[in-house]
């Protein structure tokens, strides 16, 4: 058993605790996930407010629908889909406005401006200019490359959180890198710029 | 395998998802078409920077359930638990409670009465009988009679005092109308006798104004001739 499978388990019986009425059962599967819903939000909308609002959102309504999940072992994905319904909800609501509003970027450098000789300059503004690339993408695009690079998730359970054919899912993943190889290019930003310490 | 199907692989190859005959299928495919090699490094260069993302961590504890220590369910848990008895002692002791209460419970319904005198111990159920005690019925209608005359002379007495009460503020109330007429006359020909005073003033004042502008006309009129 890899601890893939252990950490399911271990939600899996959270979940069944708090059905049964200990409520204790749940601020423990939120001390388990918080950081990832957390993390997964902060990379959708670049802003930590935004994250922390979808974080709160989404436990509060896995609190109060947590009865409606068919299979246990599926809570990870289940609450995946909760936080991406509402970080959709949330782009929405806030339409074009989102898209200026990011704290990622309130300092986002002019590359042009930055010494060359400077490594620590420019990798600093390669890593906003990282996330402003990552925001660029179309939200379908975005949300596959967030789950699959930094949620570590399978295409099997994006599939299913995004309820969508698997190969769709490595389609996404594929034009999504694509754009953010020419992005990067567009932006003379290359892997060389991270190796600065 | 053709260049699309090797592309179909590129993401597996990366997420090290791919079955290990397909990945040395897609090594050797990739080994004889360099463009599509290259095209795989490039991704995977793309990868290699997104991995320098930077991420917030959450600011503290998000959401929490508070424990419902103090529920009216869980306090009636408590109770019952607290209830059952875990020792012969406590459980002797507990009949012996329940027998207790048992006891007062019916002696409480039935108005037991329990006594204990010289003669023995006595025990009866119902209302204790009642001796009775107090006066004969002369005495109490002597008694009646007393209250009844005590009364009368007490009511007597009231209405009297009342009497003498409001004459004594009738005649205060005549002495204090005579004095405030009396005053009002004194002061009303006070007012008359100025009057009469200020006007024989203002006749004699005009006569003499009268006279001398008479003797004026005259002395004109003489002059005049």
């Amino acid at each position: 058993m890899d601890s893939g499978q252990a950490n399911n388990m271990e939600d899996a019986q959270l979940v069944q605790d708090f059905r049964g009425g200990d409520q204790q059962a749940f601020n423990k599967l939120v001390l388990r996930w918080q950081n990832r819903i957390h993390h997964f939000a902060y990379r959708y909308f670049a802003s930590s407010d935004d994250a922390a609002e979808i974080t709160q959102k989404t436990f509060i309504k896995a609190y109060h629908k947590l009865d409606t999940l068919n299979d246990v072992n599926k809570f990870g994905s289940w609450i995946y889909r909760i936080a991406n319904n509402l970080c959709l909800d949330e782009l929405k609501r806030a339409g074009r406005k989102k898209a200026t509003s990011y704290e990622a970027l309130k300092t986002a450098p002019q590359t042009k401006t930055a010494s060359p000789a400077d490594g620590a300059v420019l990798r600093n503004e390669a890593l906003v200019l990282l996330h402003k690339a990552l925001l660029q993408l179309p939200v379908d695009q975005r949300v596959v490359v967030i789950m699959k690079e930094y949620e570590g998730l399978t295409f099997r359970e994006i599939a299913e959180i995004l309820d969508e054919p698997i190969n769709t899912v490595k389609s996404r993943l594929y034009y999504g890198l694509s754009a953010l190889k020419k992005t990067f290019d567009s932006w003379n930003i290359n892997k060389e710029v991270f190796d600065y310490e | 395998m053709n260049k699309e199907t090797a592309r179909m692989l590129f993401m597996e190859y990366l997420y090290d998802e791919l079955e290990e005959d397909q990945k040395t299928e897609l090594e050797n495919f990739l080994d004889a078409n360099p463009a599509l090699k290259a095209e795989l490094e490039e991704l995977s260069n793309v990868r290699s920077m997104l991995s320098h993302l930077p991420v917030k961590d959450p600011a503290g504890q998000i959401v929490l359930v508070e424990p419902e220590t103090n529920s009216w369910f869980n306090w009636w848990n408590n109770f019952i638990d607290s209830l059952i008895l875990r020792s012969k002692i406590a459980k002797a002791g507990f009949a012996l409670g329940m027998c207790l209460l048992l006891f007062i419970s019916i002696a409480s319904l039935t108005k037991m009465n329990v006594k204990m005198g010289s003669d023995g111990f006595h025990l009866s159920f119902g209302e204790p009988q009642t001796v009775q005690q107090g006066f004969t019925a002369d005495q109490l209608e002597q008694l009646i009679t007393q209250v009844k005359e005590d009364n009368a002379r007490m009511v007597a007495q009231l209405v009297e005092t009342a009497q003498e009460e409001q004459q004594k503020q009738f005649e205060e109330t005549l002495i204090n109308f005579a004095d405030y007429v009396e005053q009002q006359r004194t002061s009303d020909l006070k007012l008359i006798s100025t009057g009469l005073t200020n006007l024989d003033e203002t006749y004699y004042d005009r006569f003499r104004q009268t006279d001398q502008v008479l003797g004026e006309i005259i002395q004109t009129v003489s002059r005049n001739d």
